[in-house]
Order: C-alpha cells, then structure tokens, then sequence
C-alpha cells in the first residue's frame, strides 16, 4: 500500500465557534500504480482529504501513511507509531521531502506561475528540493516537453500565455519535481473540450510512467475511461469504494448528485427504447457498437 | 486566518448598536484625550490610567477577548525598542531639572526622563491599537464606510465627489477577505512546489514572499477587472443620487453617548490646560503627603 489513511478526521477552526469537520472517519487505502478518482459533491470533503496527502493539513484525529512518511497533528499518537518503527522515524525527520513525492496540483493551477520565464518558473520546484541548477534545467525541459511546450516559450513570460498554455506550463512545475504520486484537482475545470482531452491523456500518459495518480473531479466521463478505483465521498464521510463500471452500473447517481456520463446515458436510452440486444454486461462505447451490429445482422 | 482579532463578530451590545458614525467621532475623541499633553510625567501617568480603565471597561463591554488583544500587540516589540533607542539616547542638552540614570565615564548622561517618554508614548500607541481595534469588531465594514460617507459630506461642499471616495473606501474593504483566501490558495499551491514560508534565511524568506506576492498581484488585478466589469454592467454611475437599503437613524442611546463622550472629553481637555497653565500636579493635589520634587 502506497497511500494508508487510517480513521482520518479533520476539523477547521477547533476550538472555535464556527468548527466545522470537514472529514469524518474516513480510511481507505491506495497502490502503487493506482489511477484513483475522488468523486462527490461540493463541500464533501474531496479536497480536504487530498490536502492531509502532502502535509497541508494534518488530520486532527487519525493518520495518514504515504510511503513512509506519517501526517497527523495527534502527538501521541505519532510518537507511538515512530516508537513501533525506527525505520519511520528516520524518514519523518526530512517530512520536507513528502512534498517532494506527492505532487498537487490544484484547481486553476495557474495561479502559481510568478517567475520571469517559463523555464525558470518550471525549474523553481526542483531547485526547491535542493536538486542541482543544471539537473533541474534537465527535468524543466523534460517536462515542459511532456506537456507539449516547444523551446520558442522557455524564455516567454507565463503572463503572456494563453489559459491553456499557463496551466500545462503549471503542470509541468509540479512535474519537475519528479513526484511519485501525482494528485490533481479538477484539472480540466474550465479547459475547452480540446484542452481537456489534452490534459487527461498527459496524465494518462504519467500514469504509464507507472505513477500513482488521485483525481479530484465532477466530470464522471473522465471518471468512466481513465480512472481504475472510485471513492465516493459525502458529507465528510466516506461511503463507497468501487470501480467505474460497478459504480455508473449498480449506484443510485442522483442521490450522490454525480452526472451520468455520456455513455450510460446513451445505454440507458437505448434500453428505455427496447433495445433487443442484451446491455448488461456492456461496459464501453466499442462494445456497444460491436453489439448494435450484431443486433441488426441477426 | 478566519479568526483575525478586529475583524467584525457580531453581538448584540450597546457599542455594537451604536451609531456608526457617532462611533467615529467617539474615536477620533477618544485619541485626542490619549495625546493630549497633561503636564509632568505623574500627572500623564494618573491620567492615562485613568484611560486605560475607561478603555478596558469598553473591551469589556463589547466582549473582545483580552488574550487576542495581547497577542495583536506582538508587532509593538519592534516599535518598542526604536522609540526606546531613540528617547534614550538624543541628547537633552540645554534642559535642566533632569533626573539623571546612568552617568557614563566620556560625561554621557542617560536620564530616567527618556525611559519615562518611551513607557508615555508606548501606552499611548497601545491605546490606540486598542480603540481602533474595538471600533472595527464592534462595527461592519459597511457601517464604517457610511459613516464617514456621512462625516465627509461638508467636503461636497468643495465639490469634491465624497459617494466615489465612500465606495472606493468599500471596494478597499470588500476585497480584504478575498485576498486572504486568494493567499492561503496560492500559499498552498507553492508549498507543495516546496516553500517553506516559516524557515530560512532573509534573503530566502524574500525570495519565497515574491513567490506569493507576484501571483496575489496578478489575481487582484484579474478580480477587480472583472468586478469592475460587473458594476459597469449593472449600471453603476458614480456620480447619480444613490438611494439606501440601510438608512442610519439617531436613537435616544446615541443621544445619551454622545453627551457622556462630550462631557468626558471636555473633562480630560480641562486637566489639561489646568496641568499646563497653571502648572498644578494632581497627586500633589489629591495627596499632599507626597514632597515637592519627588516627582518627574
């Protein structure tokens, strides 16, 4: 297990009057490799639970396990871990470098560009965890190509980009860093139906690289062709922990306000319109279309 | 972040209910009371304690927390040591009737005169961080503005368009919470590329500053272009007769506060020119054990 997160709660302002908890119990576990989606309404908690990931914030009760690295604001109980385990308690003395290995990237993303140019905008993070300058101009370089930006920007602005461009050259600044786990929120917020697709196969592509991905998302057609492993989240807790194809086939969608993406909208149509063919086990649109013409050939 | 001390929480008590714009003056009296000069340092001390009473007794009432007050005060060390530095070590040459503290060898005299000045103004500076702080919890930004929309008005007069500095004014105060999110936004995002904005160096921590500032700029610039865009589309003209949702009304109690806070400060005015003028010390006055000079 890359990612453990054991009874994790999280409460804004304790001790204030306006307290809210924003996480309630929640422990799930995640694997090298994985390609996750958080899915739930607003305000269920999707962001709050991947910010106890890299250490932005430290669950008031329980803890989160990255690796070796241990994130809980719960003294006692951190201690007791580390006293289980010197192995840890190694690791946790440079808790700096968790930062290292899950990279955020966060909604609208582009708000972080502030250098004079791309390139060394990119180069910021790498230099951040103390790799040396020529390295770091090797892995800028690297990932700005990942994400398709040609030399003739490196020496731009990132003012002067486009929307589009600003975010991926964003991206690439979390890239750079060389994380282990990628954790993106809504990544394509905003982004034209090009610029999506952009988006989602670079990091199709980084999860080929054999890297663990968590996606925050709203955008269930995303969810249906990328995603391996679903945790639905509502109301601070956790309720479900499925695949896909078992969430879209079997769950009540409305009630967790999740869309129905486009292809069970269209199996969903064809079955109320009786369809001959068997739907059940139908689970992509080349499936369907497979069985469409067998149904008419028959 | 959320709970900054002298931001507005709302209760229900007289201070709260009073009249904005009555609040300002009350303000603006109070501080002259707090700098008013009252004569020879004993007489200062007794009167500004009297101050502090009268001060501690409004925090009271307007149920701000003493420990978040204390804590704000953090930033005072910093003032405290240069007026400290500066009061001591000028020169009182020409002066006589000074105490002297400590005698250096080279004929450098430290006198207890600019210990005492540092503690006067210091108590003076930390009143006024107290007014000021029990005026912004116990009234709304809103309230704030209309009032000295109010107080402004004779410079219509001078044809000087007092709504457009009034809204100004509330824009400036509207856009304080957004970039406080907007900062713990980009504050998150660039500590997951690896600043620490606790640790390191100066020149480091400068460095890591310019990673929140440049982008807070860029995004302030984007929020009011389209804020801006908004009023515009909505209508708004600067200079046309506005109408309001809450109109400010003068109520008995405001009556009542505004002849206490008049009658106080007539009060305070009169020691005042009595300690100066006449040149009476008021312990001396009250207890006349006390022996002449003893006094600063």
């Amino acid at each position: 297990m890359q990612i453990i997160v054991n009874n994790v709660s999280y409460t804004y302002n304790v001790n204030k009057l306006d307290n809210f908890e924003a996480l309630k119990d929640i422990s799930l576990s995640i694997e090298k490799g994985d390609f996750v989606a958080l899915v739930g309404k607003t305000g269920s908690g999707k962001s709050t639970l991947i910010q106890t990931f890299n250490g932005l914030l430290q669950p008031t009760k329980g803890f989160t396990k990255i690796d070796e690295f241990i994130v809980t604001s719960d003294k006692k109980l951190k201690k007791k871990i580390f006293k289980e385990d010197d192995l840890i308690k190694k690791a946790n003395k440079k808790a700096f470098l968790l930062r290292k290995k899950v990279g955020m990237v966060f909604q609208f993303p582009e708000y972080q560009l502030f250098e004079q140019t791309v390139l060394k905008d990119v180069m910021f993070g790498p230099l951040n965890f103390k790799v040396a300058p020529d390295i770091a101009k090797q892995r800028a370089i690297k990932s700005l190509n990942s994400v398709n930006i040609d030399e003739s920007y490196f020496e731009r602005s990132p003012f002067e980009l486009s929307g589009g461009e600003k975010r991926r050259v964003a991206i690439a600044g979390v890239l750079a860093s060389d994380p282990d786990i990628l954790v993106l929120d809504e990544p394509t917020a905003g982004l034209d139906p090009n610029g999506k697709i952009e988006i989602m196969n670079l990091v199709k592509k980084i999860h080929n690289e054999g890297k663990t991905i968590i996606l925050v998302t709203h955008d269930m057609d995303v969810v249906m062709n990328y995603a391996n492993k679903v945790f639905v989240l509502n109301d601070s807790k956790l309720i479900d922990e499925t695949t896909p194809v078992e969430l879209f086939n079997t769950k009540d969608l409305s009630k967790l306000s999740l869309e129905i993406p486009t292809f069970y909208k269209v199996k969903n149509l064809l079955k109320n319109k009786g369809f001959a063919g068997n739907l059940e086990k139908i689970d992509t649109f080349d499936q369907l279309i497979d069985l469409i013409y067998e149904v008419k050939h028959d | 972040m959320t709970n900054v001390f002298g931001k507005y929480v709302n209760y229900n008590t007289i201070i709260h209910r009073a009249d904005p714009r009555l609040k300002i003056f009350c303000l603006i009296a109070f501080m002259v009371m707090c700098f008013l000069p009252y004569g020879n340092f004993m007489n200062t001390y007794a009167v500004l304690l009297i101050l502090v009473l009268v001060i501690a007794t409004l925090m009271i009432i307007s149920k701000l927390s003493f420990l978040d007050f204390f804590k704000s005060l953090k930033f005072m060390w910093f003032m405290a040591i240069f007026l400290l530095i500066i009061n001591v070590f000028i020169p009182y040459n020409g002066k006589t009737d000074l105490h002297e503290m400590i005698v250096f060898s080279n004929g450098y005299i430290i006198y207890w005169e600019g210990v005492m000045n540092t503690f006067m103004v210091l108590i003076r500076l930390i009143m006024m961080v107290a007014l000021t702080m029990i005026f912004t919890a116990t009234t709304t930004p809103m309230d704030i503005t209309y009032g000295f929309e109010w107080l402004l008005y004779p410079l219509k007069l001078l044809k000087i368009p007092t709504q457009v500095v009034a809204m100004t004014m509330s824009l400036a105060l509207r856009f304080i919470p957004t970039l406080l999110l907007e900062a713990n936004r980009i504050m998150k995002a660039q500590k997951s590329r690896g600043v620490d904005y606790n640790r390191g160096l100066i020149s480091r921590k400068i460095k890591s500053i310019t990673t929140l500032i440049v982008p807070l700029l860029v995004s302030c610039f984007s929020i009011s272009d389209d804020l801006s865009l908004a009023m515009n589309a909505r209508g708004y003209d600067p200079y046309a007769k506005r109408t309001r949702y809450r109109v400010l009304t003068f109520k008995k109690a405001d009556l009542f506060l505004i002849i206490s806070i008049l009658i106080l400060l007539a009060g305070f005015i009169t020691i005042s020119v009595f300690a100066n003028s006449v040149g009476i010390n008021l312990l001396e006055t009250i207890f006349r054990e006390i022996p002449k000079g003893s006094t600063f």
